[in-house]
């Protein structure tokens, strides 16, 4: 399993695309710093094909004010979390 | 060293998501793959996106004299940077053949691309 | 990169060849043999005709490829000019010790290598 990280929204930037284009059938994808934003009910359509396998960071939610507006689909992880994605994947790859 | 013939992997993988001249993302991602490859690395360099742009034939300096990139793809091969990919895609997205690239690189579809990111130690993205 | 910044200048007969800090040219135009010859007695290297056949395939790699090659590559091009024997890194590190990369590009008056060890 790779974990790969996005810090872009999918409202501003077509790095989400290539992210997907990228993934594996058990890769992971983690929502931080501005990419949170995809994991809004309004935008998260964009990430159909990683349901299950989507995550999004609460510290950076909770900075922009979007903790609790999440949409179901996105797991919700604190940096411990995150840590433990890393641990838990042969690699990340991050997408900026 | 390593057998590059026998499979996709290697050490790192640079992936290059940006045109030329524009911005330094493509200079600084072929910088990484030259540094890496100057300590010994198995290099592979995936084109994607608009990236693919880099491999175009042709290609000159800005219009103030900016360094092209054509120099620096000619150069790969003194590196032993031969792992060449580009998403095929992108390549078609933007009406361009394979033909008028100046390097040969394989293409590849989406699952592909998985596979060679598996294939890595490293994937640098750029 | 070539430094913009003067630190001394070399002479070489008449001339005053602007250096940078780390003692390569300032003006990449500004090489000829006589400069390498002044470069290479500062530091006591006497240049032979086997110094010289890789100085010239320097020059032929920055003309093709706007770049200093770091050893590895500079290792391949003088393979592939001057033939294996001499396409070894021993062969470099006996004629410029220390780094072969850096001190043979500073003589060839190209930039310093950017990717080097």
């Amino acid at each position: 399993m790779i974990l790969h990280i996005l810090n872009r929204p999918p409202s501003s930037s077509l790095t989400y695309r290539e992210a997907l284009a990228s993934m594996g059938p058990e890769d992971r994808l983690l929502l931080i710093e501005d990419g949170v934003l995809g994991a809004l009910p309004s935008q998260v359509r964009h990430f159909e094909s990683v349901t299950g396998r989507l995550f999004a960071l609460r510290e950076d939610l909770a900075a922009r004010g979007l903790d609790g507006h999440c949409d179901a689909a996105v797991q919700v992880v604190d940096v411990d979390g995150f840590v433990q994605l890393t641990e838990e994947a042969d690699k990340t790859v991050s997408w900026s | 060293m390593h057998d590059r013939d026998t499979q996709l992997g290697g050490d790192v993988l640079v992936i290059l998501r940006h045109p030329p001249h524009g911005s330094s993302w493509l200079r600084e991602g072929l910088d990484a793959a030259l540094v890496a490859a100057a300590f010994g690395q198995a290099v592979s360099l995936l084109f994607m996106g608009d990236g693919v742009m880099a491999l175009a034939g042709g290609q000159g300096q800005g219009p103030l004299g900016q360094k092209g990139t054509a120099p620096t793809l000619d150069m790969l091969a003194m590196y032993d940077i031969e792992a060449l990919y580009l998403e095929s895609g992108a390549l078609s997205a933007l009406g361009l053949n394979r033909d008028a690239l100046q390097l040969p690189a394989q293409p590849l579809e989406a699952a592909d691309i998985a596979n060679l990111i598996a294939a890595h130690r490293l994937v640098l993205t750029f | 990169m070539a430094s913009t910044a003067v630190e001394r200048y070399l002479q070489v007969g008449e001339r005053s060849v602007p250096l940078d800090p780390e003692g390569y040219l300032v003006e990449l135009d500004d090489w000829s043999p006589a400069v390498a010859r002044a470069m290479a007695e500062e530091e006591g290297r006497v240049l032979t005709e086997e110094h010289w056949e890789v100085i010239e395939v320097l020059r032929a790699f920055y003309a093709r490829f706007e770049a200093s090659p770091a050893m590895r590559p500079l290792v391949k091009a003088v393979g592939q000019s001057l033939g294996p024997e001499k396409g070894r890194s021993l062969h470099l590190m006996r004629l410029f010790p220390d780094s072969p990369a850096r001190v043979a590009a500073r003589l060839a008056g190209l930039p310093k290598p950017a990717n080097c060890l």
